[in-house]
């Protein structure tokens, strides 16, 4: 970057050899969220998480679901004032279990995220981030550091669908995926599935698989539905069949929890224990009607399920 | 010159190569991790904190 330049994510900018975050206490969203909404499944299910993002990110995906604040300029955008002392304070207010840096990508903010889930730890609260995992091994090591869960979003499983759709590259995210599953950090995978650009069935098997391998059958995996925005508002929203089948072939390949969001369908709702099959959480939508985890395990045959339950 | 003059004079050349050396090595090898400062002034509009108590109309 050039003196006066500002960077591909529209928030740090280059002033007289200093690089500058524009963004740092200034989110653009503010919301308390059902956990499930973000989605996090096997993370504290039933609590709320205070949830915000600011403009700008660090990926230009042409499907992006929240083009209107990830692809916007600072000068553009209103926000509020918010530093991390008022976040932590916000959150224990209203009893949220968490704080999810989510809806663009908390590596824009990455600062913000860091400082503020500091400070939250030391408030008791947890910190999650929602995100594309697009950083550089260093930066996402100290990260991890200070965050409980992550759901990180692999959009698809070849170098072409990275550059051509997101303007990314595959290899860091995977990366950055195995690293967060080794670090203990509570690991959710989603991807969203794109009519005529991930759907072919071999596309999923092959996603599939790599999560297998990688990262293990016992990480949640929820596949999303997609919705008309942004570039992509030509391509039709996916079919509850496409999501469904997708199911079917995690299962299939020996996924242990495997959802569906975005769509109301009956599969991919509830969790089961990879062990007896027994029902142990049923939801409605973001609602969790009932949890019958108990200590990390099966109430039924004593199986430790993968998630953060208190 | 002074045998303690010339060592004198000998150490202070050789840590003005070194601090030397080492601001150029800092400035031309690439970071991995820069963090940036926070800028004084936000140059959108800020408004003031409302309805957080609805859910986010956003994905995530």
């Amino acid at each position: 970057m050039k003196s006066g330049q500002s960077g591909d994510c529209r928030v740090r900018i280059n002033v007289d050899g200093v690089l500058r975050t524009v963004v740092y206490g200034y989110p653009c969203s503010i919301h308390i969220d059902p956990i499930e909404k973000k989605p996090f499944f096997h993370f504290l299910p039933g609590t709320t998480a205070l949830s915000l993002a600011t403009v700008g990110c660090n990926l230009h995906c042409l499907n992006c679901q929240n083009w209107e604040i990830s692809q916007t300029n600072p000068e553009q955008s209103e926000v509020v004032f918010c530093p991390p002392e008022k976040l932590v304070s916000l959150a224990k207010e209203n009893n949220c279990a968490s704080i999810a840096y989510t809806y663009t990508d908390p590596i824009v903010y990455y600062e913000y995220t860091y400082d503020t889930s500091k400070l939250a730890r030391k408030a008791g609260l947890r910190n999650v981030l929602v995100t594309a995992g697009y950083a550089n091994p260093q930066p996402w090591k100290e990260l991890l550091k200070v965050v409980d869960a992550a759901t990180i979003d692999l959009k698809g499983i070849t170098e072409e669908f990275y550059r051509n759709i997101c303007s990314a590259t595959l290899k860091p995210i995977q990366d950055n995926l195995v690293a967060t599953k080794a670090s203990g950090v509570e690991l959710e995978v989603s991807n969203l599935i794109i009519p005529t650009l991930n759907d072919k069935t071999e596309d999923i098997r092959e996603l599939v698989r790599w999560i297998k391998a990688n990262l293990g059958g016992d990480t949640p995996l929820h596949f999303l539905g997609f919705f008309p925005r942004y570039k992509m508002r030509h391509l039709p929203p996916t079919s509850a069949e496409t999501l469904e089948t997708a199911h079917e072939i995690a299962v299939a390949e020996g996924m242990q929890c495997v959802y569906i969001g975005n769509i109301m369908s009956r599969q991919g709702q509830n969790t089961y224990c990879p062990g007896c099959k027994n029902l142990l959480i049923e939801r409605s939508g973001y609602i969790v009607l009932q949890c019958r985890v108990k200590d990390g395990c099966c109430p039924d045959c004593g199986k430790a399920i993968y998630g953060v339950w208190k | 010159m002074t045998r303690r003059k010339f060592i004198k004079y000998a150490a202070e050349t050789a840590v003005a190569i070194v601090a030397g050396a080492w601001m150029l090595v800092e400035k031309t090898a690439a970071r991995v991790f820069v963090r940036a400062e926070r800028i004084g002034k936000y140059p959108g509009k800020v408004k003031s904190l409302s309805g957080i108590n609805t859910q986010g109309r956003w994905s995530g």
